[in-house]
């Protein structure tokens, strides 16, 4: 197998794996957000074991799929295209020249918005349900940007061997 | 504190950008002891009124932050609010000593 081929074989997994994680988010949010995220809810999370473990999965399965585009395919991404791998940041500022993702700076402050959704460590209701609800708007963002970063390596016919 | 002159501009900027012109930035934790090195940059902004999105806020400001001073050596900055001045969010990392200057 050459780099290359290695490489290409690297990207068709990662592909699969973030369209796994597109659609098991995207189950997650939809049945969490059928009404808003609100402070009253959070309140009440201590004693509703079922919405507790359903925002951890949210969270998680949130955090996964921003780590697994960020993190891993855009940059084997990038790297298939023939540039060199760099930080996190500046594949993200790559990302969005590319227009791949809307905003660098967005993508980074979402990324700091799920440490605020984490249930035992936020102990303002407030902060957490707006945390949540903010996770919930941004997810399109996120299911856009894995759409557009696999298209684009469809687009090159990288995904047939 | 060990932040420099353009480094505290920076800091202010942002803050008061995005939380608006009334906001008061502190530093706290490592970066406001002088004989310490290394650490994360944490700061407590503070707001006349509550912010309507505490979460994003914050998440936002950090980002900003983070991405502006990032070529000085350090990359992670939490930023913690306190969305009026009659109520306190506890913050999620433990107590704060609120080491004052106000930058």
């Amino acid at each position: 197998m050459t780099p290359k081929s290695k490489l290409l074989e690297r990207l068709r997994f990662l592909v699969r794996v973030v369209r796994r994680q597109c659609e098991h988010v995207r189950l997650t949010d939809q049945r969490l957000f059928v009404h808003p995220f609100t402070a009253e809810r959070v309140r009440k999370m201590d004693a509703n074991i079922a919405e507790a473990e359903q925002v951890e999965a949210f969270v998680a399965r949130f955090s996964r799929l921003q780590d697994t585009l960020g993190d891993k395919l855009l940059p084997c991404y990038l790297e298939a295209l023939g540039e060199r791998p760099g930080a996190v940041l500046d594949n993200l500022d790559r990302a969005e020249r590319l227009d791949l993702i809307p905003s660098a700076d967005r993508w980074f402050a979402i990324r700091n918005l799920c440490n605020q959704m984490i249930h035992e460590y936020i102990e303002d209701p407030l902060v957490l349900a707006d945390a949540l609800q903010k996770g919930h708007e941004f997810l399109p963002t996120l299911l856009e940007a894995a759409a557009t970063v696999i298209a684009a390596i469809q687009e090159r016919e990288w995904l047939v061997d | 504190m060990r932040l420099s002159e353009r480094q505290i501009a920076v800091v202010r900027d942002i803050a008061r950008e995005e939380a608006g012109e009334s906001a008061q930035v502190r530093v706290f934790g490592s970066r406001s002891y002088d004989e310490l090195r290394g650490g994360d940059l944490d700061l407590l902004v503070e707001l006349p009124v509550p912010a309507k999105e505490p979460a994003w806020l914050s998440a936002l400001v950090s980002a900003r932050i983070s991405r502006l001073l990032g070529g000085d050596q350090w990359m992670s900055c939490s930023a913690h609010l306190i969305l009026s001045i009659c109520r306190c969010t506890k913050l999620p990392a433990g107590r704060v000593s609120c080491y004052d200057p106000q930058v």
